[in-house]
C-alpha cells in the first residue's frame, strides 16, 4: 500500500497538472514511445488536431505563396467578404485574408520562441533542482514567488515601459511562462530521481550531467511535450491580448494587430469579419494545440487508454 | 504550527511582489513627469515635479522610504490624481471582488457537474464533447467573445445592458437588480475562459478515484453506480477545486483587464492598465501590493480549507 | 466526510461572503424627480477624469467635466476668433497692461458671487504654484493680476505680448478662491469633493458624485445666465466611461447613452450617419497634423532633402483613405483655412511627385544605389495612441520608398513618444496639435529657437524677426500680413510639413436635439452652451 500522505506542494502541483490534462507517470520502458504513438493514432481528435497544427505551420511558412503582403492602403474600405476579398477589407482598405495569412508568421513565431525559451529555462531549473536537493528548496521558493506575481498586469507594465517590439513580447511572455513549466517538470523529475535505477546510475558515475541527460531528461520528456504545447498556446493568447491593448509590434502583421486595428477604428461593433477571422485563427491554433496535448497524454497513460 | 510558516511565506511573497514592481518601474524607461506634464512645460518645472514625486533621490533611499511608508500603512499619493493611493484602489476593489467572485462561483457550479459527466461517460462521445467545450472556452480571445455577447444580448436582443457596473438614476432594491444585470455578461465571459481547467481537473480526479479499490467494494456491496459516483464526486471535488481556486484567483483579479475594458467594468485590472499608461508609480505599486496580498490571503485560506478537508495532509 | 466538517466549510464560506459584502458597494438612496425638464443627458467617454483640478488636469475628460463647472473668460467662434463668455470686454490699456471686464450675474453653486477677485486670484495662484496644466504654460509673460473692481481685472505683463489676454482668456478656467484658496497649493489640490460638501462650480452643471471607471454625475445649476432661457434644460448630466469605443457605439445604438463625447474614427462616420436613431454633428478642426524634419540631422539640414521628402507624400490619398475625406489641406502652411482672417490661399501645398523628389535628392548630391534607394535612412517617431497618425505613417513610408528614401517607423506608447520628443531623439516627428487657434502664440512656440514645440529645431533669423514683430503688432490686419509672410517662409523652407486639418464628427442619439457645435474635440457638442441647450426631441 503506497503512502497516501501528501504535502501541499505536491497537491498543488498535481492540481496544476490535472488542469492541463497532464498526469505524473513514469515510464522507464523503451517501448513506451511506440505504444504511445499507436494509441494516439487511434484517436481521431488527436489526429485532427495534429493536422490542423501542421496546416497552420505550413500556412505560416508558405505565406508568400498564398497571399500578397498587405499593401499600406486600398480603395475599398471596410467591405464584407466577397469573391475578391475572401475575408473582406479593413478600415484602410487592406485585404484581411492577406493579413491573417501573413499574421500567422508572427503569431506562431512569438508562440514558438517564447515557449522554447520558457521550456528550456524551466526544464533546466526543474531538473537541476530535482537532482541537487540542496538547491531544490531555494528553487521552489523562487518558483512559487514568481508564480504568485500577477502575470498579465506585469506583462502590460513591462511591455509599456520597454516599448512595443517583437523581442519585448517574446521576452515578456517567456519570463512569465517558465515557472509553470518548472513546476510541472519538477514533480515528474522528483519522482524519477527517487527511482532505483537513478541510484544505481549514481553508483556508476559521479557526473551529474550524464545522469541528468541520460535518465532524467528522457523521463520528463512527455511532461515537457505537454508543457510546450500548453505554454505555446497561452503565449498566443497573451501576445494577442497585449497587441489588443496597443502593446504589440506595430510594424509586423499579427493576428493580435488585426484585432487591435479593428478595435481602434471602432469597426469591431459592425464589421464582423474583422473580428471573426483572426479570432478563429487564434482559436484554431490554441484549441488544436491543447487537444493535441490532452490526447497525447491519454495515449501515453495506459490507464486512460481504451 | 500550521499558520506561522505560511505567514512567513506570505510576507515573503508580498515583499517579493512589491520589490519587483518597485524595481521594474524605476529601472525600465519611462518618465512620469513627462507623462503628467502638458506640452508647454519647461525643463525646470519637470525637475520640480520629479522632486515632488521623490524620484530625484538615489534608488536605495527611495526603496527605504517606500518600505517604511508601507509598514506604516501609507501607500502614498497618486501622481496624476493627487489623492491617496488607498482611495484610488478602494474605489475599484469592491467591483473587482464582485466580478471575480461571481465568475468563480459560476465556474465551479458549471464546471464540477460537467467534469462529473465527462468522467462518468469516460472515453465516450459525451466525454470528448465536454472536453472540447472546456478547452474551447480556454482558447477564445476574450475581447472578441465580449463584443459578440454585447452585440447579441445587448443590442440585437436588448436583454442585457451594455457596459458599466450599474444604472444611474436607479435606487434601492432596483439598484441591486441592475448590478446583477450588468454582471451577467462579463462574468459569463470570465467563466467561459476558466471553465476548462475545472472540468479537466474534476474529470481526472474522478477517473482516478473511481478506479480505486474501495469503490469497487462499495459497488459490490450493492450501492448504485449513480449514488457512489455523486457521493464520491462531491467529496473529491472539493480538494482539487480548492487548490485550483487558489491558483486561479491571482490570475483572475489582475488578469481581467481585457474583460473589464470591453465591458467597461470598473475593476482593478483596467485601473492598472490606466495607471501604466499614465506612469502613476504610487498607484501601480499600491495595486501590485493589493494583488499580492489578495493572492497570499486566498492561498492561505485555501490551504487551511484543504488541510481541514483532507486528513492525509501532513500538518507540518 | 462528517457533518462537522461540512458545517465548518459552510461557516467559512459564509464568513468570507460576509467579509466581501462588507466592502461591497451598496445601493444609493434617493428618489427620482418627476418635475418637467427632468431628463438626464448621458454622455459616453473613453477615459476617466484623471484630475478634478482644472489647473492641473490634462486628459480630455478632465476638460469636458471641469469646463462645465469652471468658466472660461473667453469662448471661441468657428473661425478661431475669440468670443465673450465670462468676460464681456477685454483688451489692453497699454502694451504691458491687459484687462477683462466680466459679467456680474454669475454665481457659484454655493451662492457666493463670481467676481473679479476670483479671476485675479486664479491667475496669481497659478503663476505662483506652477501647476502642471495648460494655463501655466500660457503665463510666460504674465506677472500679476489685480481686481480693480468687482467686475474688472487688470493684468501686468513683463513685456508687450499682443496675444496674452486672448490666450489666457480662452485657456484658463476660473476657480473659486474661497474653495481652492483653502489648499496650500493649487498645484497639489485634488479637488475631489471629499473635503467638506462636494464641489462648487458656476455651472451649467456641477459634479455631485462619481464612481471611477463607471460614471460622473452632474446636477444642473439652476441659475446659469449663459444658457438660453437662463436655465439648463436637462436636469442631470452623466458621463459614462467606456474604455472601448466599440462598446460606446453599441451603447449609443441601444439607447443607453445619448451622445459620444470623443471624436468618431473617420471610417465610422458614414456608417453612423446612415444608422437609424443616430445623428452625427460636425465640428471644425482647429489644429493640424504635421511632420517635422529634425534639422540637427545633417541630411535633413539640407533644404533639397526636406523638399524631396515633402514631395514624397501622397497627401490626397491620406486625406481620402485614412481621413475618409474629412480633412482639408492647409497648403502646407500653419495658417489653416479655418482661421479665416489669417488664411492665405496663395500658399500652395507640395505636390506628390516622386520623380521630382528623386531629382531633388540628386541635386543635393545623393546617388541612388542599384536597388533605387538613396544612402539615407530616417527614423520617424509617432504615438501609437494616435490611431489616425499611426495609419498614415505607413503610407508615408511606402511613398518615400518609391522616391528612393528609406524611412524607419518607430511607433511607441505615448510616454516614450513624449520622452523621445523632449530629447530630440528622432529624425522625423509625426504628430498633431488639437488646437492652434492663435498663429502668433503658436508660431512663437513652434518656430522660435528654444520654443517648446520647435520640433524641427529651426533657427531662421528672418522668421524669428517676423514672429517677434507679429507679437507686438496690435493692429490686426498688419499682424495678419506679417504672419502670412512668416508662413511663406515656413512652407518654402519646409520648416514644418503641415499635412491637413481634420474636421471632427460626433455621434448623438436622434432622441436629443439642441446641441451647439464648437471647434475642436475639447469643445465640440460637449461645451457648456451646447449641453445647457440640449433637450429631448419631439
Amino acid at each position: 500500500m503506497t503512502d497516501k500522505s501528501v504535502d501541499l506542494q505536491t497537491a498543488k502541483a498535481r492540481a496544476l497538472e490535472e488542469s492541463v490534462g497532464a498526469e505524473p507517470i513514469v515510464r522507464d520502458d523503451g517501448r513506451a514511445a511506440a505504444q504511445t504513438w499507436r494509441a494516439f493514432r487511434r484517436e481521431p481528435l488527436g489526429m485532427i488536431s495534429l493536422g490542423v497544427l501542421v496546416l497552420l505551420t505550413l500556412i505560416a511558412i508558405f505565406a508568400p505563396l498564398i497571399a500578397p503582403y498587405p499593401p499600406s492602403y486600398g480603395e475599398a474600405v471596410l467591405k464584407p467578404p466577397s469573391a475578391e476579398h475572401w475575408f473582406g477589407t479593413d478600415s484602410l482598405g487592406r485585404d484581411v485574408f492577406g493579413e491573417v495569412v501573413w499574421g500567422s508568421q508572427q503569431s506562431i513565431l512569438v508562440a514558438v520562441a517564447a515557449s522554447a525559451i520558457a521550456i528550456v529555462l524551466g526544464t533546466f531549473v526543474a531538473v537541476v533542482g530535482a537532482y541537487f536537493r540542496r538547491l531544490d528548496s531555494v528553487i521552489s521558493v523562487v518558483v512559487d514567488l514568481t508564480l504568485s506575481l500577477p502575470v498579465l498586469p506585469l506583462m502590460i507594465l513591462v511591455a509599456a515601459l520597454v516599448g512595443p517590439s517583437t523581442a519585448t513580447i517574446i521576452a515578456v511572455v517567456a519570463a512569465f511562462s517558465w515557472p509553470e513549466v518548472t513546476r510541472l517538470v519538477r514533480s515528474q523529475a522528483l519522482t524519477v530521481v527517487r527511482l532505483p535505477y537513478v541510484d544505481a546510475a549514481r553508483l556508476m558515475t559521479s557526473s551529474p550531467l550524464w545522469i541528468i541527460g541520460r535518465h532524467i531528461v528522457p523521463a520528463v520528456t512527455p511532461v515537457i511535450v505537454v508543457s510546450v504545447v500548453v505554454t505555446a498556446s497561452r503565449a498566443v493568447l497573451s501576445a494577442a491580448g497585449l497587441a489588443f491593448l496597443g502593446l504589440g509590434d506595430p510594424n509586423v502583421w499579427s493576428w493580435g494587430r488585426i484585432l487591435y486595428e479593428a478595435q481602434q477604428s471602432g469597426a469591431m461593433s459592425s464589421a464582423w469579419w474583422l473580428t471573426l477571422f483572426p479570432s478563429l485563427a487564434i482559436l484554431l491554433l490554441v484549441l488544436s494545440a491543447t487537444l493535441l496535448s490532452i490526447t497525447y497524454n491519454d495515449a501515453r497513460n495506459p490507464r486512460a487508454r481504451r | 504550527m500550521f499558520v506561522l510558516p505560511r505567514l512567513g511565506r506570505g510576507l515573503l511573497t508580498i515583499w517579493f511582489a512589491v520589490t519587483v514592481t518597485f524595481l521594474l518601474l524605476r529601472l525600465l524607461p519611462g518618465d512620469p513627469a513627462l507623462a503628467i506634464a502638458s506640452p508647454n512645460m519647461t525643463p525646470a518645472t519637470r525637475e520640480v515635479l520629479l522632486q515632488q514625486y521623490g524620484l530625484d533621490k538615489p534608488l536605495i533611499v527611495q526603496y527605504g522610504i517606500y518600505l517604511w511608508q508601507i509598514l506604516h500603512g501609507n501607500l502614498g499619493i497618486s501622481f496624476t490624481q493627487s489623492i491617496p493611493v488607498v482611495d484610488v484602489l478602494m474605489q475599484r476593489l469592491p467591483w473587482t471582488l464582485l466580478l471575480t467572485g461571481t465568475a468563480l462561483v459560476a465556474t465551479v457550479i458549471v464546471g464540477i457537474p460537467l467534469g462529473v459527466l465527462a468522467a462518468s461517460h469516460r472515453g465516450g462521445l459525451i466525454d470528448r464533447l465536454v472536453q472540447i467545450v472546456g478547452v474551447t472556452g480556454q482558447s477564445i480571445f476574450v475581447p472578441s467573445i465580449g463584443i459578440f455577447l454585447l452585440f447579441m444580448f445587448g443590442l440585437v436582443l436588448g436583454w442585457l445592458p451594455i457596459g458599466g457596473a450599474y444604472d444611474e438614476n436607479v435606487y434601492g432594491l432596483a439598484w441591486y437588480g441592475s448590478v446583477a444585470a450588468h454582471l451577467v455578461l462579463p462574468a459569463l465571459s470570465l467563466m467561459l475562459v476558466q471553465l476548462g481547467s475545472y472540468v479537466l481537473t474534476m474529470r481526472s480526479t474522478l477517473i482516478e478515484a473511481l478506479g480505486e479499490d474501495y469503490i469497487v467494494l462499495a459497488r459490490a456491496n450493492g450501492l448504485s453506480y449513480r449514488r457512489v459516483l455523486w457521493k464520491h464526486a462531491l467529496r473529491n471535488a472539493l480538494l482539487p477545486t480548492t487548490t485550483l481556486i487558489g491558483l486561479q484567483l491571482g490570475f483572475l483579479i489582475g488578469g481581467a483587464v481585457l474583460t473589464e475594458t470591453v465591458f467597461a467594468y470598473p475593476g482593478i485590472g483596467r485601473g492598472i492598465y490606466e495607471a501604466v499608461t499614465q506612469l502613476d508609480f504610487p498607484v501601480l505599486q499600491g495595486a501590485f501590493l493589493f494583488l499580492a496580498i489578495t493572492v497570499v490571503v486566498a492561498n492561505m485560506l485555501t490551504d487551511i480549507v484543504y488541510g481541514f478537508l483532507d486528513p492525509r495532509v501532513k500538518k507540518s | 466526510m462528517t457533518t462537522r466538517k461540512i458545517a465548518a466549510i459552510v461557516a467559512t464560506a459564509a464568513a468570507a461572503a460576509l467579509a466581501l459584502s462588507a466592502c461591497a458597494p451598496s445601493a444609493p438612496t434617493g428618489g427620482a424627480s418627476t418635475s418637467p425638464g427632468s431628463a438626464t443627458l448621458t454622455v459616453a467617454t473613453t477615459t476617466d477624469v484623471v484630475n478634478f483640478n482644472p489647473l492641473v488636469g490634462n486628459s480630455r475628460t478632465d476638460y469636458w467635466v471641469t469646463n462645465l463647472m469652471y468658466p472660461h473668460l473667453l469662448g471661441i467662434a468657428n473661425d478661431g476668433s475669440k468670443e465673450p463668455q465670462l468676460a464681456t470686454k477685454w483688451g489692453y490699456l497699454n502694451p504691458t497692461t491687459g484687462y477683462y471686464d466680466i459679467r456680474t450675474d454669475m454665481k457659484w453653486s454655493d451662492g457666493q458671487p463670481l467676481t473679479a477677485e476670483d479671476v485675479a486670484w486664479t491667475l496669481n495662484a497659478t503663476k505662483k504654484d506652477k501647476p502642471a496644466g495648460t494655463l501655466y504654460g500660457q503665463l510666460a509673460d504674465f506677472v500679476s493680476a489685480k481686481a480693480v473692481s468687482k467686475s474688472r481685472v487688470e493684468l501686468t505683463l513683463s513685456k508687450p505680448d499682443v496675444t496674452l489676454v486672448d490666450e489666457i482668456g480662452f485657456w484658463g478656467n476660473i476657480v473659486p478662491e474661497h474653495v481652492f484658496g483653502k489648499a496650500p497649493s493649487v498645484a497639489t489640490f485634488a479637488n475631489d469633493g471629499k473635503d467638506g460638501s462636494g464641489w462648487v462650480g458656476a455651472g451649467p452643471y456641477t459634479l455631485t458624485k462619481y464612481q471611477v471607471g463607471q460614471s460622473y454625475t452632474m446636477d444642473r445649476v439652476s441659475d446659469y445666465p449663459l444658457a438660453p432661457g437662463g436655465e439648463p434644460l436637462a436636469a442631470k448630466l452623466v458621463f459614462r466611461v467606456f474604455p472601448d469605443i466599440n462598446t460606446e457605439i453599441l451603447a449609443l445604438q441601444s439607447g443607453e447613452v445619448d451622445m459620444i463625447a470623443n471624436a468618431l474614427p473617420p471610417a465610422q462616420v458614414s456608417k453612423l450617419q446612415s444608422t437609424n436613431g443616430v445623428k452625427v454633428a460636425e465640428s471644425e478642426g482647429l489644429g493640424y497634423a504635421h511632420m517635422a524634419y529634425n534639422m540637427k540631422n545633417a541630411d535633413l539640414a539640407k533644404l533639397d532633402v526636406r523638399q524631396a521628402l515633402a514631395h514624397a507624400v501622397d497627401y490626397d490619398a491620406i486625406r481620402k483613405v485614412v481621413l475618409q475625406g474629412q480633412a482639408v489641406s492647409t497648403g502646407s502652411s500653419p495658417l489653416m483655412p479655418v482661421l479665416k482672417n489669417y488664411y492665405d490661399p496663395s500658399i500652395k501645398e507640395y505636390t506628390y511627385d516622386t520623380a521630382q523628389a528623386r531629382s531633388l535628392m540628386q541635386k543635393a548630391g545623393y546617388t541612388a544605389g542599384s536597388n533605387g534607394m538613396f544612402p539615407v535612412k530616417f527614423r520617424l517617431i509617432y504615438s501609437l495612441q494616435d490611431s489616425v497618425t499611426a495609419q498614415w505613417v505607413t503610407m508615408v513610408k511606402d511613398s518615400a520608398a518609391k522616391a528612393g528614401i528609406e524611412i524607419d517607423l518607430q511607433g511607441t506608447d505615448r510616454n516614450t513618444y513624449l520622452a523621445l520628443t523632449a530629447k530630440g531623439d528622432y529624425d522625423i516627428y509625426a504628430g498633431n496639435f488639437a488646437i492652434m487657434d492663435d498663429p502668433v502664440t503658436n508660431m512663437q512656440l513652434t518656430y522660435l529657437p528654444g520654443g517648446v514645440i520647435n520640433y524641427s529645431y529651426v533657427d531662421d533669423p528672418d522668421l524669428t524677426a517676423l514672429i517677434d514683430k507679429g507679437a507686438v503688432t496690435a493692429d490686426e490686419s498688419a499682424r495678419v500680413k506679417v504672419m502670412q509672410d512668416a508662413a511663406k517662409i515656413v512652407r518654402d523652407n519646409v520648416y514644418d510639413n503641415i499635412m491637413y486639418t481634420q474636421n471632427l464628427y460626433f455621434a448623438y442619439s436622434s432622441k436629443w436635439t439642441g446641441f451647439v457645435s464648437k471647434p475642436s474635440e475639447l469643445l465640440s457638442i460637449v461645451n457648456s452652451i451646447s449641453v445647457a441647450s440640449a433637450h429631448p426631441a419631439g
